[in-house]
């Protein structure tokens, strides 16, 4: 049995990642799959495949597991198709999901406690309506999503080397990956984990779109290519569904880990590793370190995509210029050798350098026409169910991995109750609210299309709300149509 | 004392003073409709039904409470001639249903001293940068390889005391997934002989239940919009809606051990939520409370839904009885104690989805002039007994008038209780009813007892007078004559079969195009008032989808975190506006093509009308005796 660590900080806040094998006092989260199918000969324990924290006693594991199993069981009762998805208690909330069949994966996550006085004693008293059941599923979700991005499906493991395969892909992942989560600042947006698209005008589009068809004629065993700037994407080759994942991989993760070096420009360690390379500023952001070094490894990672059908193994190759970043992906049976990466930096450097300014001018200039930002009256989240376009102006996406919004948390939450109400009809609606601190939030559905806005001032009322949304739909998304 | 009986456990309630219920009579507001039906928010408070008495005030005002035999009496609907305090009922000992054995969740742990495995740790393998968990290597060169020597040796130390431990485990899961899969085969047709209840209990049951059998396994039971079960904390099933409790005994036993397992670990269970549909428990001991529901009603309202099948309970048996039955005997049927109330179950269930009354914790007064009202309401406080506390005159589930003792407030909880049990049987109307009635949020530990009669055969004007007495009868009976005699002689009563005509009111009335209707609630009263479900809500079903909106408004609006003031949703068949303050809560239905502008206009337009009719749609001056 291995371990990982994640715990939801909902106290503490301070601090990064949960630290294993910290034992908590109260109930840490647990994460955990397990398989149902072989049940009786072989023993409960043998169903986990992954369970963390690792350190939790071994019958307990067992108890926590056999209980999830008791609830989809029993839930089967009323609906022998739709099982249980969550499991509310008075301390913590339990997350089912079954990406394949007969493979389970469980998040505990802990109520939040908060402490009062009772005759002079401390009372901890657990609240259990602050955690929002779709933001945490969607986490769960796109725990598997992520993995699979990295591994594959588990079955193609158990294909690959049985039980005791799948074990080590899921621990070494896991292990990892719960470190990256911070279930305490997931919202709304973890829900929709959508794409934030780059606006262009169509000129800068087409050469984007021209350099993309150069380089993959070029450097012929591209199979795919996606094009991103100030991490938002502009164009992909790949399938919705792994775009998304990826996407999310590429700004959580790998673009903030080289953030550093970016902002101190050409100065960088990396950069005075390459003096002859003055021409351009392109660099790997996966794969070789120093190209002139003949022993560098040109190790990337490997990705797998259309897991559904085709079953896709690739090599992720993610170069960048500047604010311009490409991630060439290659067929996982070619592997790439030092002749290549060099090929590619010879010949996408000096273009992408020369593109990336090209943008960024072409930018600045929409920026000045499209007038002065004032402080805006509203905030917002859109949403946009079909081609997973998202945009907020809530969130600063400063920090690496954690999106801080800049709202106060429970108008984060009112805007997570509007979402789960959206969700469970398919007809459009639009609800305007007032919380208790006065402050007015909006949510429209309308197609697959969501928009929530939180607005900055307090003293107006509906009739004022209302004008106030009218006129950011004209100027945000002059050509949508919303249910008036 | 109140809080002194439950401390006898006794199947005697003591002849003392029931002092009144939660206390929050004390804090009265001045509204224009002030305390008739006190209480906040309907009982979401927890567990203990235990209450403070009030002090030495109270209990000057009336000794209530004759000594209670054992059970309660049998509803008396009983001949013209009278009285009919039966004695009690189905109390027998013994007859354990063989059927379930009760769930012990054993103890597991065989030993809290586990072997430390050496090397089970991770650091090996903690060669990437935490952030990282893409893999960059290849799978020969990856941490499997890193992994010590000493890990793996430890391996198979850790299996065989996992084998031990999985072994001890498989006993307890037995009742959770052991029984979840009993059920299922159960559930699979062709297979049913196996677990089918003996001839006997089956036949035994579906005489007290007189309900007819509902097939379990059938997609028809999978889809009903909500189960309700009861059962004791054996898991013995006590009531189910739909099927009969025998053939949902090893559900219900599964519930139980769902319950007991999570109690094991200090954690209470809530809810489980699936696509479609929410389970929701409420644990109020020594009952456990179960519902599946498909409607779109929040955690909150089910529950809440359930606490009124636990009052409901309760105003049977009181809350001491129930607690001193299963304090004798774990796994006692409590279905032979409750022979014949299922139908007032579920009666008020049935009430409960189409009657916003619950959902408001408010009580419906029926549109009467006020000078009408006033002579009723002074007939019936002249009308009086020494052992009268409530007089209650309703039609319908609406409230004409109600007088009370003085300091003694009626819960809307307990009055809506009153109002399903009436409305739950017909039997009512032929003749005078005189039954033991606990009223939970009054006083959970004894009983009162009600004279139920319709004025007259023809009318739907029911006369409800509560008595502590049991041996008033003909005290309180005379009462009712000497209200109608009264009432006769003010000359009402025409004005009164004039208002029985129309008991609701149109939303036309107020005059506003596009609203369709609405609910005012007066928090300080416990009032509300709600005009007729007009078109399009003619259908059933359309009825109840636009109580599904007001409940999903309320619900947002109660949220117990994050509360809100007002709420607008537009929706495609209609727009609604919720409003709630300290001193009312509005909620306002309108036709779809409406604009928000409007919906204000329509808004101050309605509270002003509201506030013009207030002297018809509320009683602003409620009277004791």
């Amino acid at each position: 049995m291995v371990s990982g660590g994640c715990r939801p900080q909902a106290q503490d806040g301070g601090g990064g990642g949960g630290r294993p094998g910290e034992a908590a006092r109260s109930d840490p989260s647990q994460f955990l799959h397990l398989q149902p199918q072989a049940r009786a000969q072989r023993g409960r324990e043998k169903k986990i495949l992954f369970y963390h924290p690792n350190e939790v006693e071994k019958n307990e594991k067992i108890r926590n597991v056999g209980l999830c199993e008791a609830i989809v069981q029993f839930t089967r009762t009323f609906s022998p198709t739709k099982p249980a998805k969550s499991l509310h208690t008075q301390k913590n909330r339990q997350f089912f999901h079954e990406p394949e069949e007969n493979f389970w994966m469980v998040m505990v996550v802990r109520n939040p406690i908060i402490e009062k006085h009772k005759d002079g004693k401390p009372v901890y008293e657990y609240q259990e309506e602050e955690l929002l059941d779709k933001v945490y599923s969607s986490v769960l979700q796109q725990c598997y999503s992520m993995y699979k991005l990295f591994n594959g499906t588990f079955l193609r493991a158990m294909e690959d080397g049985g039980v005791k395969v799948l074990k080590e892909r899921l621990e070494k992942f896991f292990h990892r990956y719960l470190q990256t989560l911070h279930l305490q600042s997931c919202d709304l947006l973890d829900v929709f984990c959508g794409i934030s698209f780059f606006p262009l005008d169509k000129m800068t589009y087409l050469k984007i779109q021209s350099f993309i068809n150069r380089m993959e004629e070029s450097l012929n065993i591209v199979k795919y290519t996606a094009f991103l700037y100030n991490d938002q994407l502009i164009w992909s080759g790949l399938e919705q569904d792994d775009m998304r994942i990826l996407y999310k991989y590429l700004t959580t993760s790998l673009f903030p880990r080289h953030m550093e070096p970016e902002l101190a420009g050409r100065d960088s360690p990396i950069r005075a590793e390459m003096p002859g390379n003055l021409q351009h500023y392109g660099r790997f952001l996966t794969g070789p370190l120093n190209l002139n070094d003949p022993d560098t490894k040109c190790r990337f990672p490997k990705i797998f995509v259309n897991t559904d059908d085709t079953y896709e193994e690739l090599h992720l190759i993610v170069y960048k210029a500047m604010s311009a970043a490409v991630c060439f992906m290659i067929d996982a049976s070619i592997p790439p050798t030092l002749e290549f990466c060099r090929k590619l930096d010879s010949i996408v450097g000096p273009q992408l350098t020369v593109l990336a300014s090209d943008i960024c001018e072409q930018y600045n200039i929409n920026k000045r026409i499209s007038g002065a930002e004032k402080e805006p009256q509203f905030k917002f989240i859109y949403f946009n169910h079909m081609n997973l376009a998202e945009k907020s102006t809530i969130h600063m996406r400063k920090t690496p991995s954690v999106s801080l919004a800049s709202v106060h948390p429970d108008l984060m939450k009112i805007l997570g109750d509007i979402n789960s109400d959206f969700s469970r009809v398919d007809e459009d609606e639009e609800i305007i609210v007032k919380a208790m601190s006065d402050y007015w939030v909006v949510g429209k559905k309308s197609d697959q299309r969501e928009l929530y806005v939180i607005l900055n001032q307090k003293n107006v009322n509906l009739i004022e709300v209302n004008e106030e949304v009218k006129k950011l739909c004209a100027t945000q998304f002059n050509n949508i149509f919303f249910l008036d | 004392m109140a809080a002194d009986v439950h401390k006898k456990k006794s199947w005697e309630v003591p002849n003392g003073s029931l002092a009144p219920g939660d206390g929050q009579h004390t804090e009265r507001s001045e509204s224009p409709t002030p305390g008739l039906a006190q209480g906040t928010e309907p009982g979401m408070e927890h567990s203990s039904p235990r209450r403070e008495a009030r002090g030495g005030k109270s209990s000057s005002s009336c000794g209530l409470g004759p000594p209670q035999p054992c059970g309660r009496g049998r509803w008396a609907h009983s001949s013209p001639a009278g009285p009919a305090p039966t004695g009690c009922c189905g109390m027998g000992r013994g007859g354990r249903s063989p059927l379930h054995p009760s769930p012990s969740m054993g103890d597991t742990r065989t030993d809290a001293a586990w072997p430390v495995v050496p090397g089970a740790g991770q650091e090996g393998a903690m060669f990437v940068h935490t952030r990282s968990y893409e893999d960059l290597t290849s799978p020969e060169d990856g941490a499997a390889a890193a992994r010590s020597p000493e890990e793996r040796r430890g391996e198979p130390a850790e299996q065989s005391s996992m084998e031990q431990i999985s072994k001890d485990f498989s006993e307890l899961s037995t009742q959770l997934t052991g029984m979840a899969l009993d059920l299922e085969e159960e559930m699979r047709p062709g297979k049913e002989g196996k677990l089918e209840p003996s001839p006997q209990t089956a036949r035994r049951d579906s005489v007290l239940s007189g309900k007819e059998e509902e097939d379990v396994t059938m997609d028809a039971w999978r889809l009903h919009r909500k189960h309700v079960f009861v059962l004791s904390e054996a898991g013995k099933p006590v009531y189910s809606r739909y099927g009969s409790e025998e053939a949902l005994s090893s559900t219900m036993g599964v519930m139980m051990a769902l319950v007991s397992f999570l109690e094991a670990e200090k954690n209470a269970i809530r809810s489980i939520h699936a696509d479609g549909y929410k389970v929701v428990f409420v644990r109020r001991s020594p009952l456990v409370l179960v519902a599946v529901a498909r409607t779109r009603q929040s955690e909150q309202e089910i529950a809440h839904e359930l606490l009124y099948i636990y009052y409901q309970i309760l105003s049977l048996l009181t809350w001491t009885q129930l607690n001193h039955i299963f304090q004798q005997k774990q796994n006692y049927d409590l279905r032979r104690l409750l022979a014949g109330s299922e139908r007032i179950t579920d009666n008020l269930l049935d009430l409960m989805a189409h009657d916003p009354s619950f959902l408001m914790g408010a009580v419906r007064c029926l549109p009467l002039a006020a000078s009408v009202r006033d002579a009723v309401s002074s007939s019936l406080q002249q009308a009086k007994a020494k052992s009268l506390v409530f007089s209650i005159l309703l039609s319908g589930n609406q409230l004409v008038s109600l007088v009370r003792k003085k300091d003694q407030f009626l819960h809307p909880i307990d009055l809506h209780l009153l109002f399903n049990l009436i409305s739950s049987s017909s039997s009512f109307r032929e003749g005078e009813a005189w039954t033991p009635i606990c009223l939970p949020k009054f006083n959970s530990s004894g009983f009162f007892h009600a004279h139920i009669s319709y004025l007259e055969q023809e009318m739907d004007l029911c006369l409800l007078l509560v008595s502590t007495d049991r041996e008033d009868f003909f005290t309180v009976s005379d009462c009712k004559r000497r209200f109608q005699e009264r009432l006769r002689r003010r000359g009402v009563q025409h004005a009164l079969q004039e208002a029985l005509r129309t008991p609701f009111y149109s939303v036309a009335q107020v005059g506003i195009p596009d609203l369709r209707h609405f609910i005012y609630k007066s928090k300080s009263s416990g009032l509300f008032t709600s005009p007729e479900i007009e078109a399009p809500y003619v259908q059933e079903e359309e009825k109840e989808r636009l109580l599904g909106l007001y409940q999903y408004l309320h619900s947002r609006a109660h949220n117990s975190s994050r509360p809100l003031k007002n709420i607008y949703f537009t929706g495609p068949r209609e727009n609604l506006l919720a409003w709630v303050t300290n001193a009312f809560e509005l909620y306002v239905c309108y036709s779809p093509l409406g604009t928000k502008a409007g919906a204000i206009n329509a808004v101050n337009k309605l509270m002003k009308w509201i506030r013009k009719e207030e002297d018809r749609l509320f009683i602003l001056t409620p009277q004791t005796y």
